[in-house]
């Protein structure tokens, strides 16, 4: 198969010390925007192989899945690349029992971890949420300056973004600059 | 920036994060071809602009997704209450109550 | 050590001598002195010009509120600021600075004949002026106004600094750090609440660091101040933030507060951001923003020299500045006396104290006595002598029914003058909180607030230091308690406080002539009192109009000195009280705040977002010259090298129509529609018929509002009976997901159906040209590309150099054409695979403006382009595309509206210029009858308009009044150079029938 060009491969940003600020692109995987009725969510969890978390902000991980609840249908799900075929084939088999919609978003967008002891301080740049009242384990949909982004806390100092690969370098752009102001302490 | 209740997440993000979508409680005519042209432009056009309380559907567009109602004041701006799509136009004294 | 610098005496650094330079002259000043304590401490009252008059100007104030001493500053590279307040300018060495609004110099400024013809700048001058005789306008007026407008210089080249942004959220957030502040925030923070303090000076303390003499629970002030700031420093849930201005209370308890971060540096650390805003909610908020003193408006109270009192209690005590050798004080208030007995004691001789109240203070009037300083209660300043700097007043007796006795002269080379205090409410103001005048203490007070807000001590009215510590110290623990945390107000003692009092006053009495009278209210825009009873005079009754006609508390400073005495003038000259003229409104920003800081990271490359597909690398590395639509970059046209645009862009759409192009149509908005009732949906969103679309065929679908005109349009694929491809218009997308999702949420929310968008899933290779199926054919597996298996608006899955595909057949050029959809990841090394597989037939990139003109050689549309939200699919030549049996659709009913059936509506066409050599403006004016008088009859204009290389000669498409009717027709375009003649025509320029498309 051809060669993929990775938008933001081998950019880094780091700040000196250990454990304050790493930001960097997240290896692919198999993304998909899956929207589904209420009463089939049990259906579509076994489809999945995890259990689809039922809130808006939730998220549940078995093995290397992960779902993500981002609205009262919708979720992302996420998986290893070589799952994506099986995870394709075992939702449309269902489809005549349990229509819903299964959309490949793989390619869409970018992952980005923000990590360490100045993650909070750098996403504040220029995300407006009140990161003090978001518990590890939970995700969002919204906003970084002028890209939507999905914002998925990890650990109390490690979050994932989520954005269309078309802003991503716009988010990197910000978390740079911020960056560069944590490092030099102003 | 405005803080909004969202329904359907329950919880109060910033005003960024939604977009103004117009007065609520206009329901499309199930069958529009049945309406007179006077009738069509009111359903079109037609307004009601209040000065006081003001029911008003929003979208929690970079959150949830979702399409909601609202009932604000146009004077002071400020939210009484929020509720899901679908529900019906709350009362003056349901207003009066959720107002924080 | 100058004249004016008393050793030892307050917060600066003696030990640590700074230099800088003020209009090229290097002075000497002390670490922690600002520009105007550093200026005054060596005897320079002079530093600028007034607007309007040109009169020489001094230091009024202290703080922030500086109506005169505006300078402008600069640091080399780019860096330059006009406008900087003096008073809160932190000196560096090094810093260079300058005094504005004059020439040749500050002290022979030319300008100042405006101030012997006063009389021609009285309110409203603007309107009066100018009037007459009317030839003057071009050639005398406005050259003369636009040569007298503005303040400063402004900078000539890019600013050279970043700015930063960043969100904050507390629970308690203090505004002011003055003895309300510091004991608010000890409160809150003592509860355990995230505390917010934030203080516009480079210390915390306010008015504490020019207050000598009181003890605080026992402590002297300056004691209390170190302890009660390390306390807060080593709090983990407090954060302190100097040189950080509040400048707007927003709605739900959200501020923006400017922090300065390296303007006062010597050296400025590399990369760090100048200033940040942070935007800040706070769960509650406390205003302790105190209160600033009001001049007192008599003649001649504009020279330099003339200060507030409570500033030269501020430079002396705080900066160990004395204002002069010799004061003489006017006063309406006790405070006055304490500036003067604080001078007195420092060795400055204080030669009268002149009060308007006949009554003072026995406790006063023995400090005076015991100073040695003459009392005169009961009198009046009616003038002051001297030119650039202040040497005498005029001061009088006004007896007991008001007559001003003679004038007696009183040598001084500094008054200070004080009218009062005045709370500041500004920011309790943005929030609407509605403000109650007190009628007794003659000033408006905080009312009920919209917010969640406190105000607290000076600028609550709590002037005195144990009351304002008291009301500070409650508003914490109220905030706190309000915010979820447990707290108790402590309580304070203060010893050793002086209680103070005034009176409120407006323009002092006069001897002389108040017509003549030079009594300043606004000093920045150079209003004096007798211009506010003009305008009063002239039938302005309403503040909101007297402030605009007479242009006080207009300036950069919003008034802070000047609108409440010119509120009681005013109130005075329509002879009703103060309340019922009512307030201006003041506005943010608090300040004058940078644009820089707005702007943050908005700026340079990450001014907006710029979207960039994943070709976009390669067309960068191949010589593309870009174009903005909407937030994406797109390549425009790729000229080899000596080319120009004209003929880059004719040799792509040579080669494409004779052989090969290729094109970056991954912009293109994508929707995938997916459920059982998919059909339906479409059925209703679009015009056009979907229930019988075969899967793997493409439609043409069109996009209405409800107002029946087209929205939207785009090729659209039916994947499987349950699965829609939908395309957008690339400025489209998210607007056509929206009003989707809108009709799909509240309208039709039985429909099982869902919407995802797929736009950055795709990369999108358009390839176009008699060769296009040659060139993919060896590249395909798993799809029969044959015209039969694979017609004209087919779309089939298989993969295409091994990378999986949607491919479409379609063609936005008349040409043979294919859109090759792969993963976006691989849409550049297909691209790359595609250019190089094309070579043998000149495979050739193009941009947008081809892609533009092919389409128009083929009468296709771009909406937004030749339509504008007014066109009705007729209007287009699109009722074809409307599904005529079908019930209903979004926008169908419009359609039959007697104004949307008119035959004479504004309907699409082609125009062929009747010179085949001239192609048209796009937006030009069409007329029917060139020779009709002007105004013209415009009946249409240009939506479109190129060169075609294919067919040798321009083409355009336009819209025109029932166009189609007017066919063969000759119509006038009215150009620049000339009016150009061209005949109405069909829109289809090339290939009508279609042969090459379905080949």
């Amino acid at each position: 198969m051809l060669q993929e060009h990775r938008h933001l491969e081998g950019r880094r940003i780091a700040t000196q010390g250990p454990g304050v600020l790493r930001v960097e692109r997240i290896e692919d995987c198999a993304r998909f925007s899956l929207r589904v009725a209420d009463g089939n969510i049990a259906l579509a969890s076994k489809a999945f192989g995890c259990d689809l978390p039922r809130t808006i902000g939730a998220t549940s991980d078995s093995g290397a899945r992960l779902a993500l609840c981002l609205g009262p249908d919708e979720w992302q799900l996420l998986a290893p690349l070589d799952g994506r075929d099986a995870i394709e084939a075992k939702f449309a088999a269902l489809y005549p029992k349990m229509p819903h919609s299964l959309v490949d978003v793989s390619h869409r967008e970018v992952g980005i971890v923000v990590e360490g002891t100045g993650a909070t301080l750098a996403l504040r740049s220029a995300c407006p949420l009140d990161l003090r009242d978001m518990a590890v384990a939970t995700v969002t949909r919204t906003v970084f300056d002028k890209a939507q982004i999905i914002l998925f806390r990890e650990g109390e100092n490690r979050f994932r973004i989520e954005v269309w690969q078309s802003f991503a370098d716009h988010v990197w752009g910000i978390l740079q600059a911020a960056g560069r102001e944590i490092e030099l302490g102003i | 920036m405005l803080l909004i209740r969202c329904p359907y997440c329950a919880a109060e993000r910033p005003e960024v994060e939604f977009v103004y979508a117009g007065e609520a409680h206009i329901a499309r005519p199930s069958d529009p071809s049945a309406l007179t042209d006077e009738q069509w432009k009111n359903h079109l056009f037609i307004r009601t602009n209040p000065r006081g309380a003001h029911f008003e559907r929003w979208r929690h567009l970079h959150g949830c997704g979702r399409f909601f109602n609202a009932v604000r004041d146009t004077v002071t701006d400020k939210f009484a209450m929020t509720y899901r799509a679908g529900l019906p136009r709350p009362t003056a004294s349901e207003i009066k109550e959720a107002r924080p | 050590m100058t004249a004016y610098r008393v050793s030892g005496r307050g917060r600066v650094d003696h030990d640590r001598p700074v230099r800088f330079t003020f209009n090229g002259k290097t002075f000497e000043g002390r670490k922690g002195d600002t520009l105007a304590s550093a200026l005054l401490a060596n005897g320079v009252h002079l530093v600028g010009r007034s607007f309007k008059y040109h009169r020489p100007r001094g230091i009024l104030s202290a703080g922030s509120e500086e109506p005169n001493a505006l300078v402008g500053v600069s640091r080399g590279d780019g860096r330059a600021e006009p406008n900087t307040r003096a008073t809160v300018l932190e000196i560096f060495d090094g810093l260079n600075t300058a005094s504005q609004n004059h020439w040749p110099s500050l002290k022979r400024d030319v300008g100042a004949i405006n101030d012997a013809l006063y009389m021609l700048f009285s309110a409203g001058f603007y309107y009066k002026t100018f009037m007459w005789p009317k030839s003057f306008w071009n050639k005398v007026y406005e050259p003369f106004i636009r040569g007298a407008a503005g303040l400063g210089k402004s900078p000539s080249v890019p600013d050279p600094d970043t700015y930063a942004s960043r969100y904050a959220h507390c629970d308690v957030l203090v505004v002011g750090s003055g003895p309300a502040g510091l004991a608010a925030a000890t409160e809150a923070a003592r509860s355990g609440a995230s505390v917010m303090l934030v203080d516009e000076q480079a210390e915390l303390g306010g008015s504490l660091l020019g207050e000598p003499g009181a003890d605080i629970n026992g402590r002297p002030i300056s004691d209390w101040l170190e302890e009660t700031k390390a306390a807060l420093a080593a709090q983990e849930n407090v954060t302190v933030l100097t040189r950080t201005t509040a400048i707007g209370y927003y709605h739900d308890n959200f501020l923006g507060l400017c922090q300065r971060l390296t303007d006062h540096l010597e050296k400025l650390p590399e990369g760090a951001p100048r200033e940040r805003m942070w935007r800040v909610r706070a769960r509650q908020v406390v205003l302790a923003q105190g209160a600033i003193e009001r001049p007192l408006v008599f003649d001649g109270n504009d020279r330099p020299g003339v200060m507030l009192s409570g500033s030269a209690r501020t430079f002396l005590n705080r900066y160990g500045v004395k204002a002069g050798n010799r004061a003489a004080v006017v006063t309406a208030h006790d405070s006055a006396w304490l500036a003067a007995f604080d001078l007195a004691e420092a060795g400055v001789k204080v030669a009268a104290i002149v009060d308007v109240r006949s009554n003072a203070s026995d406790h006063l009037l023995k400090r005076a006595k015991a100073l040695d300083i003459e009392v005169l209660s009961g009198w009046t300043v009616t003038g002051t002598g001297g030119r650039l700097r202040i040497s005498s007043i005029r001061a009088n007796p006004v007896s007991g029914s008001g007559k001003v006795g003679p004038a007696r002269k009183i040598a001084c080379d500094t008054l200070l003058m004080c009218g009062g205090w005045t709370p500041s409410v500004h920011l309790f103001s943005h929030t609407k909180g509605k403000l109650d005048w007190n009628e007794e203490r003659q000033m408006f007070l905080p009312g009920a607030p919209t917010e969640e807000t406190r105000c607290a001590g000076a600028g609550n009215g709590a002037f005195g230091l144990l009351e304002a510590m008291t009301e500070g110290a409650s508003a914490g623990a109220g905030a706190a308690t309000d915010a979820g945390f447990e707290a108790k107000a402590s309580t304070y003692q203060v010893d050793g406080e002086v209680p103070c009092a005034g009176v409120g006053v407006k323009e002092l009495p006069t001897d002389r002539s108040s017509s003549r009278a030079r009594a300043f209210v606004d000093f920045q825009n150079d209003v004096t009192a007798k211009d506010i009873r003009l305008a009063v005079r002239e039938g302005f009754l309403s503040i909101e109009h007297i402030k605009r006609y007479t242009t006080t508390g207009m300036a950069t400073d919003q008034g802070k000195t000047s609108n409440m005495n010119g509120l009681a003038i005013a109130s005075d000259a329509v002879k009703r009280p103060s309340p019922a003229v009512g307030l201006t409104t003041f506005r943010p920003p608090y300040t004058p705040t940078t644009f820089g800081a707005f702007a943050g990271y908005n700026r340079g490359d990450l001014f907006e977002v710029t979207r960039r597909t994943a070709i976009d690398s390669w067309a960068e590395e191949n010589g593309a010259v870009f174009e903005p639509v909407s937030l994406w970059r797109r390549a425009w046209y790729f000229p080899r090298p000596g080319e120009d645009m004209h003929q880059a862009v004719a040799r792509e759409c040579k080669a494409t129509r004779e052989s090969l192009g290729m094109f970056d149509a991954s912009t293109l908005g994508k929707i995938e529609i997916v459920g059982p009732d998919a059909a339906e949906f479409m059925n209703r969103m679009y015009t056009n018929a979907w229930t019988k679309l075969a899967p793997g065929r493409l439609r043409y679908g069109l996009l209405l509002g409800e107002d029946g005109f087209i929205r939207d349009d785009g090729v659209i694929g039916r994947l499987t009976a349950d699965r829609f491809h939908v395309t957008t218009t690339t400025g489209g997308a998210a607007r056509v997901l929206a009003m989707m999702e809108d009709y799909l949420q509240t309208e039709w929310p039985e429909l099982k159906v869902w919407l995802t968008s797929t736009t950055e899933q795709w990369a999108v290779i358009a390839l176009n040209g008699p060769n296009a199926r040659k060139l993919i054919e060896p590249l395909v597996e798993g799809i029969d590309l044959s015209n039969e298996a694979f017609p004209h608006m087919s779309v089939a899955e298989g993969t295409i150099c091994g990378v999986p595909t949607r491919l479409f057949r379609v063609s936005f050029t008349g040409e043979l054409g294919f859109e090759v959809n792969v993963p976006a990841r691989y849409g550049r090394s297909v691209w790359q695979a595609l250019n190089e597989a094309g070579q043998k037939w000149g495979i050739t990139p193009y941009g947008t403006q081809t892609m533009h003109v092919l389409r128009a050689e083929k009468g296709y549309i771009i909406v937004g382009q030749d339509t504008d939200g007014t066109l009705t699919p007729d209007d287009a030549g699109l009722a074809w595309a409307i599904g005529k049996t079908k019930p209903d659709f979004v926008g169908k009913r419009s359609l039959t509206r007697p104004d949307i059936i008119d035959p004479n509506r504004k309907q699409l066409v082609g125009l062929v210029t009747r010179d085949p050599k001239v192609v048209l403006e796009e937006g030009a004016q069409i007329v029917a009858n060139p020779g009709q008088p002007t105004p013209m009859k415009m009946i249409g204009h240009v939506t479109s308009s190129y060169w075609s290389e294919t067919l040798g000669r321009s083409i355009a498409l336009a819209v025109v009044e029932g166009g189609r009717a007017r066919e063969g027709q000759t119509v006038h375009v009215p150009m620049p150079d000339r009016t150009h003649a061209a005949a109405i025509a069909g829109m289809v320029f090339f290939d009508p029938d279609g042969k090459r498309l379905n080949a």
